[in-house]
């Protein structure tokens, strides 16, 4: 009662402070999601709001606390990026109990009316355009493997269904192992050298992410197949728009964390304003990047 | 003897407990079957047979599109163009008419009646959210479910693989006259009309 007391007081005496915008992001050990949550952050700033980004590291008992925190430190708004579809549910349901609007950005939880708005990337889509030139590359037939992101995400299904809805169309394309490396790159090369002393003789490995796409890239090279095998990815990292350009990795569906950010910001900015009728799902479209078109693009985005 | 019966038979019942209890299935068989409420069969089927057909005098022919997208583009984008997903990828609802140059197992090739205008229509590889937001009529806040959004894609884009262009390859040759209708996609970032494909809701032969 008494900390409520001086919360309440502390609050009061704050009331000039411009409002603050909490940055809850499922990892900052991978540079497409350090870019998201500081773009964010930077358009939260630039509209005028105090910022502080939390790291979950995967866990969302450690996405709790910072729950928790944000919202008992005053926190107006948070900006998220779930660690788990399910998990991160009750978080949500947390802040909005608390009348802290929530906006998902690129992954979702699994609650229709939990977040006040969730901006996410059309991983489907994007992955319908990967699988659609994975089978023109591979002229409709070959051997493949698939390394799926963590099973806890929508978006390691959003893309892996994606794909299939396109390649399992065609008959002669084989799928010889289908493993989940948890959007790791360490773990991609591991389970991709491990698939490879089953099957050696495959012809692409299709990535739910370029952190894996590395990994499986990794491993193919110590295996003496980097040329032979054709990696395919999704993000648009720094180091797989390189790769395209020097014909290691075949392609990626590129995602623009930028827009998901801003939009994010700009929605909480809104909110405070007084706007309550936001889409509950805003889809970003996705963009094929290959060796054709790769000069159109750099690391999470395309050259103004 | 009567003890081996015994023993016999509780080692049935054993195994087919034990076999009834667990069940493989892939992972993404699992997942494939959430959310299989909306029909997004029927709902494509009804798309192509009757609500595109009735909005055909809202498409743009494919010739002015092309000199508009010369002369302004962003105008062009801002004014026929549609999407469900906010970015630079966006759908026109076109029609036109032109005489086929060549077919391949990928594409029909086609040189327009009035701009003389080289044009692909994609006649393999029917995938993609094209015909569904070319149309400008189906919005995101109206289904439940992303999911629902993407069987109708996919329902809509299976009836074109099967049903649509099927038959028309059939019996189309070079030289033939082809009306078609249908939905191009273009990035609006990096405008590229000469790698272009129209993904066809109606192709049909004219005498």
């Amino acid at each position: 009662m008494l900390l409520l007391v001086a919360l309440g007081c502390k609050n009061q005496t704050n009331s000039n402070q411009p409002k603050k915008i909490a940055i809850v992001v499922s990892t900052l050990n991978n540079p497409w999601f350090v870019f998201l949550a500081q773009t964010a952050a930077a358009k939260a700033k630039s509209l005028g709001y105090q910022t502080r980004i939390f790291d979950s590291q995967n866990n969302t008992a450690l996405e709790t606390d910072h729950f928790e925190n944000a919202i008992a430190s005053g926190y107006k708004a948070i900006l998220f990026n779930p660690t788990d579809a399910n998990g991160s549910v009750v978080n949500v349901n947390k802040a909005k109990a608390a009348g802290v609007p929530v906006f998902c950005m690129d992954r979702e939880v699994n609650a229709a009316n939990a977040a006040t708005s969730q901006i996410l990337s059309d991983s489907y889509s994007g992955s319908v355009d990967v699988g659609k030139y994975f089978v023109q590359t591979l002229h409709k037939k070959g051997k493949y493997v698939e390394l799926l992101g963590l099973v806890s995400d929508n978006n390691t299904w959003n893309r892996s269904k994606g794909f299939h809805s396109v390649v399992d169309n065609y008959p002669d394309l084989k799928m010889l192992a289908q493993q989940s490396a948890d959007f790791d790159q360490n773990k991609a090369m591991e389970v991709t050298e491990s698939i490879l002393q089953a099957y050696p003789d495959i012809d692409a490995v299709f990535c739910g992410n370029d952190a894996m796409a590395l990994g499986a890239y990794q491993a193919l090279v110590s295996a003496g197949k980097a040329d032979k095998v054709k990696v395919f990815g999704f993000d648009g990292a720094a180091d797989v728009v390189q790769s395209i350009k020097d014909g290691k990795i075949t392609a990626t569906g590129m995602q623009f964390p930028q827009v998901m950010a801003q939009t994010a910001a700009v929605y909480a900015d809104e909110y405070f304003k007084g706007k309550r009728n936001f889409p509950k799902k805003i889809p970003v479209s996705v963009e094929l990047v290959t060796a054709k078109n790769v000069h159109n693009y750099i690391a999470f985005g395309k050259k103004n | 003897m009567n003890k081996k019966l015994k023993y016999g038979l509780w080692l049935v019942v054993i195994l087919f407990i034990a076999y009834n209890s667990v069940y493989f299935k892939k992972l993404d068989s699992i997942k494939a079957s959430d959310g299989d409420s909306f029909n997004s069969k029927a709902y494509a089927q009804k798309y192509l047979d009757t609500i595109l057909p009735s909005i055909i005098g809202k498409a743009i022919p494919i010739d002015r599109l092309l000199a508009d997208l010369q002369t302004s583009p962003q105008k062009t984008f801002d004014t026929y163009s549609n999407a469900l997903d906010i970015g630079s990828i966006r759908f026109f609802w076109v029609k036109g008419r032109g005489k086929i140059t060549d077919m391949d197992d990928t594409y029909i090739y086609l040189v327009t009646d009035s701009a003389h205008a080289t044009i692909k229509i994609a006649s393999e590889y029917i995938f993609g959210n094209a015909v569904r937001d070319a149309s400008g009529l189906i919005h995101i806040n109206d289904f439940a479910s992303t999911t629902d959004l993407n069987n109708i894609s996919a329902e809509v884009n299976k009836i074109i693989r099967r049903q649509i262009l099927p038959p028309f390859k059939a019996k189309a040759k070079k030289g033939d006259e082809v009306g078609f209708s249908g939905a191009m996609e273009l990035n609006s970032s990096h405008l590229n009309t000469d790698d272009a494909e129209i993904t066809p809701v109606s192709l049909k032969l004219v005498p």
